[in-house]
């Protein structure tokens, strides 16, 4: 295997050199060799197992100003030498009618091999094993009340190693594990469906699931599936509410976070103009953070192999920071913070989010809900999504009434709505807990992330109800 | 990396099944998929990128004692790599358990011709080609508006190739091509921001509009900007393809598959010839529509597409199968298993889902409504409920209908209800009817939906 590598790294070599005798001003070439594993479990069977192998290489170029992009499933010097010369000359083709070149923020040219170190490789592990556990979830959840009708679960996971390599003299070897799953269930009673999801994820190894048992994920989701059989649908209109840290961090990534996005920034967002302005209340800090050890967010180097950090990006309510790729950095004369990645080697890296959270602060649960006479406390979130103006929508799939003070009846299919920015200044109490939730960011690709922070009470926000 | 031939991808397959089968396998299946992309890229006002991907690889299903292995892998050049694959699919199916509604691959069926999947002329088109196509959108969309930003969009096109083989004699191939543009715009102006807006044009023979879409996607944008916030009621709304297909794909498109109805996950169990939408609604699943984006000869188990009448004037008549749902109810598949490429084993999907038309034009439908709600495009569809169907979006861009007319864009709509509730309030469905992913559609009318607005 060693022997393939280092040619297989030679090679990469050869190709950049290639790009710079074809006129590419920046050239870089990343090679994955993926393995990877996934079941789907549906009420106790198994749908299929699968396993697979990905290799291929993709070669971005800057010729004349403008990027070409090329990616190919092979590592074949024949293959990855027409890649370079199709890449440089896309890139000569789109220059045509550029208007702006693109230009790079300068970076340091780094050196770096970085090995996981799993306690429970996931590619060592039999797959049996791998189709008892889940097995053993779903056997948990289906088993834990006769009203839960269907459990499906997903697991996936990958291991494998990156090169990076640019004309820059950057050099970087970065193993990539990832363990992920998803569980969902719906319970039915009458004519009542209820449904209920969870996900887990992690990047440190297999022993995710000594923490996240059978049980342990099993209870709260068939529970939730149970209890929201009992939910009525929540009135439409204005109201207080408390979000719990779940809701917390899909408000975070998707009604901020994604604003915060250089490129989506510099597309139009609401953020554009207000770096350095006050666009929440005093006590609301965000920060992007892809150095959490173990994180579903967290990697070593991006895709640019830029190193990644943890980057600030609202301080007191005052926007300080966006997320760059070296393109936006260079247009907002800042450095790159990390950020960019591909899903794999067929597509570019784009701009996207690691472990996006709010910072906590003082307040109780109980301090939060106290001073509300009527109003919802979000539990838990089901999807969320923003565009660029800033109106945003989470759905929720656990909430419950607050009444003069205390949780009052569950409440089902409820989503939230309103405006970013509007919102953020309405945040009135920070809580002094915190949790981050694993999930999967889409965004044209898919990508790994976490969000969350703690619970935080709203002085309003629009909660849309079922007719 | 040189493109496959037909007749080397087929016996990539052939060989995969015969040597699964030699080495023990039961029944055996390989699907290879290869697909040669490319595109042109607009972003924030200007071409800037341009990109090519092939990617190919083989996916191989064997079946041990009634338990399913699957295994791929995107290195073709050598048999070893094949044989590996094939190794490792009985690996996994060893690994598995047995699934006692297992009762076989699918069996040889006579093959079906389908009509417009397969351009030439789209594989012959240059970078230089796309170049032009986009920059023709581009320019098309800077002189309809000024207050127009074109924040991304692009061309591109795909030539896809997919081979099937299984122990039981199926042996198909099929290739077909798709061309597309696109452009996402925001209006901009003093502080005030649209939401994005967008429009698109898809194809699988080389006849797109570009400057159709560069205009509609800043004429839309121009029109969403100085939006208002509306009251709380329950309105007339029409729904166009884009806001009806996000609507539906989490909701009715997965009640009418097999397996969800199978597995007590579908809202219209049970529900065959009862009426399920109001009697102007036929709805086919037609998977050989002629030009259709998801028209193919055959599905991704091999067996051949189909026209599948889902519901008839308001009556729900059928669901869509694949092989294993439909064994298991000993009845034919309706040829509506899908791959997500070589990596995925098959599922039920829809192919072309395809809500017939009405008479009236969009015009004339705005022209009826009193008031009521031009709904362009939902915002967390996908965080509807999808067993029981409710939903709780918000409609962005959307715009206000006075005495048949728009009068001024929507901020901030949110509209809930229950999706099969909504199914039996359309009054009306216009003529105007395109593609969008699997829906094929016209506008709908729907009555009474419930809106929250301040």
């Amino acid at each position: 295997m060693s022997e393939g590598r280092c040619c297989l790294k030679d090679n990469l070599i050869k190709v950049v050199n290639k790009a710079q005798e074809l006129g590419a001003e920046y050239a870089e070439i990343r090679a994955q060799e993926l393995f990877r594993t996934t079941l789907t479990i549906e009420e106790g069977r198994v749908e299929a197992a699968r396993q697979g192998i990905e290799n291929g290489a993709a070669i971005r170029v800057i010729v004349n100003g403008a990027w070409g992009f090329a990616s190919v499933g092979s590592f074949d010097i024949k293959s990855l030498s027409d890649a370079v010369s199709s890449a440089c000359k896309m890139a000569k083709t789109a220059s045509s009618k550029l208007r702006n070149p693109i230009r790079l923020a300068k970076t340091k040219a780094v050196e770096d091999k970085v090995l996981t170190k799993p306690r429970k490789d996931p590619s060592k592990i039999p797959v049996e094993d791998k189709i008892n556990l889940t097995l053993a979830i779903n056997k948990m959840i289906l088993g834990y009340d006769k009203s839960i009708k269907t459990c499906t679960i997903d697991y996936l996971d990958m291991t494998g190693r990156n090169y990076f390599i640019n004309n820059e003299g950057t050099c970087i070897e970065q193993d990539k594990l990832y363990i992920w799953s998803r569980i969902t269930a719906t319970a039915k009673k009458g004519e009542i469906f209820s449904f209920s999801r969870e996900e887990i994820g992690s990047t440190s190894g297999y022993e995710i699931f000594d923490v996240e048992t059978p049980e342990i994920v099993g209870e709260r989701l068939a529970k939730r599936a149970v209890e929201q059989l009992k939910a009525k649908p929540p009135k439409g209109g204005t109201f207080p509410a408390v979000l719990g840290p779940n809701v917390v961090g899909v408000f975070v990534h998707e009604a901020f976070g994604h604003l915060a996005e250089a490129d989506l920034t510099l597309s139009g967002s609401i953020l554009l103009g207000k770096i350095g302005k006050k666009v929440a209340s005093d006590i609301t800090t965000v920060y992007d953070d892809g150095t959490i050890k173990g994180a579903f967010g967290s990697f070593k180097y991006d895709d640019e192999g830029i190193p990644t950090q943890k980057t600030l990006l609202v301080n007191r309510g005052v926007v300080v920071g966006l997320m760059h790729s070296r393109e936006t950095a260079h247009k907002f004369n800042v450095q790159p913070t990390g950020n960019m990645r591909a899903e794999d080697f067929r597509v570019e890296p784009i701009i996207r989010m690691r472990n996006t959270f709010m910072e906590p602060k003082d307040h109780s649960f109980e301090e939060l809900v106290e001073d509300i006479k009527f109003g919802y406390y979000l539990k838990s979130f089901r999807g969320g999504q923003a565009n660029l103006d800033g109106t945003f929508q989470v759905g929720i799939q656990e909430a419950y009434e607050i009444v003069n003070g205390e949780l009052g009846e569950a409440i089902r299919n409820a989503s939230i709505s309103g405006n970013t920015l509007e919102t953020l200044l309405k945040v009135d109490a920070v809580g002094k807990d915190f949790e981050l939730w694993p999930g999967r960011c889409g965004k044209g690709q898919t990508a790994f992330v976490c969000d969350g922070g703690p619970h935080i009470r709203v002085r309003e926000v629009l909660v849309g109800g079922s007719a | 990396m040189v493109a496959l031939k037909k007749d080397e991808i087929q016996s990539l397959v052939e060989g995969a099944v015969e040597f699964a089968l030699k080495a023990g396998a039961d029944e055996a299946e390989a699907f290879a998929y290869q697909g040669l992309i490319a595109n042109v890229i607009i972003e924030r006002g200007q071409i800037s990128r341009s990109s090519r991907i092939v990617d190919r690889g083989i996916g191989v299903r064997t079946i041990l004692d009634k338990a399913v292995g699957f295994a791929y892998t995107n290195v073709l050049e050598s048999r070893e790599a094949i044989e590996k694959t094939v190794q490792n699919a009985l690996k996994t199916a060893k690994a598995s358990k047995p699934d006692k509604d297992w009762r076989g691959l699918t069996s040889k069926k006579p093959q079906v011709s389908v009509g417009n999947i397969y351009d030439q002329r789209i594989t012959e088109l240059q970078s230089e080609d796309l170049v032009n196509l986009a920059s023709a959108m581009l320019d098309a969309a800077e002189q309809t508006d000024k207050r127009v930003f074109p924040i991304e969009g692009g061309v591109g096109t795909s030539e896809l190739v997919t081979a099937i083989a299984n122990s039981n004699g199926v042996a198909c191939f099929d290739q077909g091509t798709v061309i597309e543009c696109s452009l996402a715009t925001v209006g901009q102006e003093g502080g005030d921001v649209t939401p994005v807006c967008f429009e698109f044009n898809t194809e699988r023979s080389y006849k797109i509009d570009p400057e159709w879409v560069g205009r509609e996607a800043a004429r839309l944008a121009a029109s969403a900007l100085k939006a208002k916030k509306i009251e709380t009621k329950s309105a007339r709304v029409v729904f166009t393809q884009v806001a009806f297909h996000e609507l539906l794909y989490y909701t009715l498109v997965n009640a009418v598959k097999a397996d969800y109805v199978q597995r007590g996950q579908s809202a219209l169990k049970g529900k065959i010839g009862e009426k399920v939408a109001s009697e102007i609604v036929t709805v086919y699943d037609d998977g050989l529509l002629s030009g259709g984006l998801r028209t193919w000869k055959f599905d991704g188990e091999g067996v051949p597409q189909q026209k599948t009448l889902v519901i008839d004037r308001g009556v729900l008549r059928s669901f869509i199968y694949d092989n294993y749902t439909a064994k298991k109810e000993g009845r034919e598949s309706t040829g509506n298993a899908f791959r997500a490429g070589y990596l995925s084993t098959p599922y039920v999907d829809a192919t072309n889902f395809h809500f017939m038309p009405g008479k009236r034009s969009p015009e004339e439908l705005i022209n009826g409504i009193a008031d009521g709600l031009l709904v362009y495009s939902l915002q967390g569809a996908h965080s509807s409920n999808p067993a029981s169907g409710e939903f709780s979006v918000v409609a962005t861009p959307a715009w206000k209908i006075k005495n048949g007319e728009i009068v001024h864009a929507v901020r901030g709509a949110m509209l809930a209800g229950n999706v099969f509730e909504l199914l039996k309030s359309v009054s009306d469905l216009a003529n105007n009817e395109r593609k969008i992913g699997q829906l094929v559609a016209p506008w709908v009318l729907v009555e009474s939906v419930k809106t929250i607005g301040k």
